[in-house]
């Protein structure tokens, strides 16, 4: 307990009182106080409110800018409800008019510690809850999937060192097996980065990226799976497209997933066009597919967790359900918006608007 | 022809260890498996294998990444390449291991489950002598 008086009699009173039970250290001035409050982080502070340099309310104000969880009591001697309505106001805990009884004192430093006790235990419990849950996304998310990669890798190695002796019914089922398996694989990985998405750990907001130089590699990148899906991909970003905030990975999580839904959404013979320029004072992203559409009713729904358009075209699309959400959720944290707007049998265009980044 | 070259695989999933080492003895490497950290530091130290296939999300304290680092500061086993693998990590920016990230000095990383072909063409690559191409 630390107490700043500039009366000498009660410095001494409260050392006789309290030292019994507690360690007690007595200040005559503010700021030797104060000194003593950066250096040490006592749980309680008694101050004097009338004091001639350095007043209680300067003490309280700046005591509380060192350490948030000091909780402080003030003594004072003009004990009118007005000061002590005034002090509470300022963030003191209690007040402590004077004369006091010995009785008195103890009453109040044992109240004023009970609530520092509170607050520590708070304090302690929130930042063991936020563990907790890191730990158990983490742990969730590697039981679910030991079990699927141990099959699925009993899977792809009989495929590779012995496909060729199987039966083509049994190779063929083999196959399918290792494709629904990688699907679950899949939903519990995006379930995983939402997770982590959601505890706000991933964006990096303070970064800028460039996207004239993001785009033609993640085109790259996804020119093998559009071929399997007999789908061109087309960009149209200008070169001097200025650098948009947020950090590489995630704006590259977004796109991947745009990008990855317009061509596997899309038709034989359809297209994808990555274009971007600036809108406004920030800069505007589109994917264009050339697919199936969505319909009007659903269009607003997309992002949401889980959803899953189901129309006869869309059957045996493996799909998580989370790309999009993944996305609104990258982009929201960014500062930025997303939308969408779709023709049925024509195609759907997600929107993409970003601030631009200052480095 | 040189003596088989010998890979040491330390996961602590019996299944795993039971499909890769199938798929490596079909590849003509020798392979010795253990199940945990301590065991597979032992056996590292008492084998000197070629190369190590290392899980980093195993149960125990000394899991991958000390395991790793206990490699590393060994001088006898320090120039042993490692290929990393694990399932929570996934081949996903956010879980790409950074080349310039110190703490885990590992050779590589794969997510898991390790695809046959790029296993086999990683491990032909790590276990080239310095200067030989191996075309993937």
């Amino acid at each position: 307990v630390v107490v700043i008086d500039d009366d000498e009699a009660i410095r001494i009173s409260c050392r006789r009182i309290l030292s019994r039970d507690y360690e007690v250290e007595t200040f005559e001035r503010g700021c030797e106080g104060l000194a003593r409050v950066r250096q040490a982080a006592p749980p309680l502070l008694l101050v004097d409110l009338k004091m001639p340099e350095m007043d209680g309310f300067q003490v309280l104000e700046e005591a509380h800018r060192t350490d948030p969880d000091v909780v402080v009591v003030v003594i004072t001697g003009y004990a009118t409800i007005a000061t002590a309505v005034e002090a509470l106001k300022a963030g003191a805990y209690d007040f402590l008019p004077k004369p006091f009884t010995p009785d008195e004192l103890r009453l109040v430093v044992e109240r004023g510690l009970e609530r520092r006790r509170l607050i520590d235990e708070s304090v302690r419990l929130r930042r063991e809850r936020e563990i907790a849950q890191r730990r158990f996304i983490t742990f969730v998310s590697h039981q679910l999937k030991s079990p699927l990669v141990a099959v699925k890798q009993y899977l792809d190695v009989l495929t590779f060192t012995s496909g060729e002796a199987l039966p083509d019914r049994a190779r063929e089922w083999i196959g399918r097996s290792g494709d629904r398996i990688a699907e679950m694989l899949q939903l519990i990985h995006d379930w995983l980065v939402l997770a982590r998405l959601e505890q706000g750990r991933l964006e990096q907001a303070n970064e800028t990226t460039e996207l004239a130089a993001l785009v033609p590699g993640l085109l790259e990148e996804c020119v093998a799976s559009a071929a399997a899906c007999g789908v061109a991909l087309v960009a149209e970003v200008p070169a001097d497209l200025p650098p948009v905030k947020g950090d590489a990975l995630s704006l590259r999580t977004v796109l991947e997933n745009l990008i990855g839904n317009a061509i596997k959404y899309n038709r034989r013979g359809g297209r994808v066009t990555v274009r971007a320029g600036r809108s406004g004072a920030g800069v505007e992203l589109e994917v264009e597919d050339t697919g199936i559409g969505i319909p009007a009713e659903r269009l607003p729904e997309v992002f949401d967790e889980f959803v899953r358009v189901r129309v006869p075209e869309t059957e045996g699309i493996p799909g998580s359900g989370l790309g999009l959400t993944i996305c609104r959720t990258i982009v929201q944290g960014l500062g930025g918006t997303i939308g969408a707007r779709s023709r049925e049998g024509a195609g759907t265009t997600f929107t993409v608007c970003l601030p631009v980044g200052t480095p | 022809m040189s003596a088989p070259k010998r890979i040491l695989v330390i996961d602590d999933d019996a299944d795993f260890r039971a499909s890769v080492r199938a798929l490596l003895e079909s590849a003509d490497y020798v392979v010795l498996v253990e199940v945990d950290g301590d065991s597979g530091l032992r056996a590292a130290r008492a084998a000197s294998p070629d190369l190590i296939l290392l899980d980093v999300m195993m149960r125990e304290r000394t899991e991958g990444f000390f395991v790793l680092q206990e490699i590393r500061r060994t001088p006898a086993l320090t120039a042993i390449p490692v290929i990393v693998s694990s399932s929570l990590y996934h081949d996903h920016p956010f879980f790409r291991v950074r080349e310039d990230a110190g703490w885990m000095p590992a050779d590589l990383f794969l997510p898991k489950p390790l695809r046959p072909e790029q296993l086999l063409a990683e491990v032909a690559r790590l276990l080239a002598p310095a200067g030989v191409e191996v075309s993937p």
